[in-house]
């Protein structure tokens, strides 16, 4: 790439320099990496149906942010590995509408994998990598793709990897690495950066205990240090702990939390760093464990807490100021008609507070799986602790052969008028799936 | 990224020269003439029947039967490296990219859906009657601590009778009795117990090989105790000495592995 006048663009020299390198680095690559082809192809489709929630303060009459009743999802994920280079190649169909499905591709992953002698690895471009020891929650997992507990093992291949470079160095039952990371972006012809990232953890096993130690600064922000730890008593019981803290936080609070005032409207976005200057530790915690019964059903119950969701004060003061907006929608209160619009407004501002992973500070998750013969079952509960609601979600699969399976999941959520889970936009779901592995 | 292959050809020169060396799996290591053999040695005879090197990998297949149909069929590739390190790669197309790795007394499974590896207990059912440690834990000498409890003849064959109490926490089983052929120090059969007490599994030891010149198990069956007309057979095949990287023994090296 060079500038119209002939002049070496700035970016040139960088990226000839670091072709350079991989190409060192290349020919530097241990011999014990084999040129075969390793390939992995998963396709599952996925019919759902949901009943919408009416009584939902976040979707008056099904208007603000309009939902499916029923939909179909299918995706096909291709990993694919060749020598040094492995790639995820998904492809999704996601049709609310079955006249006007949507269609995406996306190289999920596509990295580089350099074995450096015995001792040390380098991995190069788009990739997952997943860090924490919890099951639903990983608060060390400071280089993951944000994911949902109410679905661990992400069953329809939505994860996207990040585009990192990672340096690892293994010295017997120890690790080192270190990961540069930066969500940019290419689009249009055009290379937009995103902001930079740098993560280390250290990892030993001593005594029958995992430990890591971690580290991840992004630009702006603060710097998170954390650990993470597992550890299993006796034949059937694991235990496992991730802990991660910073100073404050840049995370953006809507400004209503701090007023006891629910009948207002912001005229501009009402979202602020409020506590960037705080001297306070913001910390993320996990505990949980897993019990293996001698008759093959095995249990996982997790605690997660996290300083920067929302108290229950603020829980309340934000769901008062929804539900005010929510009866201007339904018309249930009197305000000047003017008002109308910018509450519409007011309420989808509001929903950028919930999160996937829990919006207030803390959560249980319990999970029991049991299989037998090509019959398999697993049961998920994500609880609330503070209000009590819950989302369950059992799931029945039956393996019809190696690659054939055919599975049955239903999402429900329960809860009072106001709490979490009793406030989101469906009541219920039922998702029937295929799903084909070769 | 390193992918597992085989070194068969330096597997072939490495037995050649063992047999060319004298290498002999079985040599007597109990007392002769009558005396007490020791129950320890005793039970490192029986570990040599199914380790033949240092290092070495070997193909289970791990078949599960109920009331004598087939029910389930899995395939394992299984690297061992020393007395306490086993990598265990899934072979099925429906646990493609799975494996399991035991390191010393702990054990970690790696699905390529969650990309990381999760620490799991050795009585976690790998498939049918088989436990995570029937295929990754290979050496009863290091796990258990043994007494000699008498002898006794199985389907005619006489064998010492020796129980087992798990020394280390990694010990698939916390109470094991095991019979050990008199003739040769091979296993015959063991009878493993729940530490409530509760008669768990009935494993045979069913036949032997000679591989590279070295005599070495070449299948056992599994009787499941609390589920009637449940048995499983695991059938090993393939064995190799080899040589293998230390770092695939390491918990972060699982996400690198196919």
């Amino acid at each position: 790439m060079s500038r119209a006048g002939g002049t070496p663009d700035p970016g040139t020299g960088t990226f000839v320099r670091a072709g350079a390198l991989w190409t060192a680095l290349l020919l530097c690559a241990g011999p014990a990496v084999a040129q075969d082809l390793d390939y992995r192809i998963s396709a599952v489709d996925e019919a759902t149906a949901w009943r919408l929630n009416s009584s939902s303060p976040f979707n008056a009459r099904n208007l603000i942010v309009p939902q499916p009743v029923r939909g179909n999802t299918g995706t096909v994920d291709a990993a694919i590995g060749f020598g040094v280079l492995s790639t995820s190649l998904g492809f999704t169909a996601v049709a609310s509408d079955i006249q006007r499905p949507d269609y995406r591709f996306d190289v999920r992953e596509l990295a580089l994998d350099l074995s450096i002698g015995e001792s040390w690895d380098l991995l190069a471009g788009r990739k997952i990598l997943k860090w924490g020891t919890g099951y639903a929650f990983n608060p060390t997992g400071v280089v993951e793709p944000q994911r949902s507990p109410s679905d661990p093992t992400d069953r329809l291949n939505q994860n996207d990897g990040r585009n990192l470079v990672s340096l690892t160095g293994f010295v017997g039952k120890s690790s080192f690495t270190a990961v540069y990371l930066n969500d940019a972006e290419y689009a249009h012809s055009r290379l937009t950066w995103g902001k930079n990232e740098i993560a280390l953890r250290l990892y030993t096993f001593i005594a029958g205990l995992d430990l890591s130690l971690v580290g991840h600064y992004r630009e702006g922000d603060r710097l998170e240090l954390g650990a993470n730890t597992s550890y299993v008593i006796g034949d059937n019981l694991e235990l496992h702990g991730e802990v991660l803290g910073k100073k404050g936080t840049s995370m953006l609070y809507h400004a209503i939390l701090g007023s006891e005032e629910p009948a207002q409207e912001f005229t501009s976005f009402p979202y602020s760093a409020t506590a960037d200057g705080s001297r306070e530790i913001f910390c993320k915690l996990l505990a949980g464990g897993q019990f293996t019964f001698n008759g093959g059903l095995n249990v996982a119950l997790e605690y997660y807490h996290n300083q920067e969701g929302l108290s229950a004060g603020e829980w309340k003061r934000w769901m008062n100021f929804v539900k005010f907006q929510d009866a201007v929608q339904r018309g249930a209160v009197a305000v000047d008609p003017a008002l109308v619009t910018p509450s519409r407004l007011n309420l989808l501002w509001s929903l950028l507070t919930l999160s996937p992973r829990g919006t207030m500070r803390d959560y249980l998750f319990l999970r029991g799986a049991y299989a037998e013969d090509a019959w398999s079952c697993e049961a998920i509960c994500f609880m609330n602790v503070a209000d009590g609601s819950i989302a369950l979600i059992p799931t029945l699969t039956w393996k019809a052969s190696q690659s054939l399976s055919l599975y049955a999941r239903y999402t429900g959520y329960i809860g009072s008028n106001g709490s979490e889970f009793g406030s989101l936009f469906t009541t219920s779901a039922l998702g029937l799936g295929i799903g084909v592995q070769l | 990224m390193t992918r597992i292959t085989g070194f068969r050809s330096s597997a072939a020169l490495l037995a050649v020269l063992m047999i060319a060396m004298g290498g002999t799996p079985f040599r007597p290591a109990f007392a002769q003439g009558g005396a007490q053999p020791e129950p320890a040695k005793l039970l490192e005879q029986a570990d040599l029947s199914r380790n033949g090197w240092e290092t070495y990998e070997v193909v289970t297949v791990i078949r599960n039967y109920q009331d004598g149909e087939l029910k389930d069929e899995g395939s394992f590739d299984t690297y061992i490296k020393g007395a306490d390190r086993t990598l265990v790669k899934f072979m099925n197309v429906d646990v493609k990219g799975q494996y399991l790795l035991m390191l010393e007394d702990a054990m970690w499974i790696y699905m390529p859906n969650t990309r990381k590896p999760i620490r799991i207990t050795p009585l976690q059912r790998l498939l049918g009657n088989a436990s995570n440690g029937d295929v990754a834990r290979t050496r009863w000498a290091g796990d258990y601590d043994a007494t000699l409890k008498g002898e006794e003849k199985v389907d005619g064959v006489g064998c010492y009778v020796l129980g087992l109490t798990a020394r280390s926490e990694g010990a698939t089983y916390n109470r094991v009795e095991l019979w050990v052929r008199k003739e040769d120090g091979r296993p015959r059969k063991a009878e493993i117990y729940l530490s409530s007490g509760k008669h768990y599994k009935t494993i045979f030891y069913d036949s032997f090989g000679t591989v590279h010149g070295r005599l070495l198990l070449t299948q056992m069956t599994i009787i499941d105790r609390l589920r009637e007309g449940s048995t499983t057979t695991m059938t090993f095949t393939g064995y190799t000495p080899r040589e293998i990287p230390e770092k695939w023994f390491n918990k972060d090296y699982m996400e690198k592995l196919r």
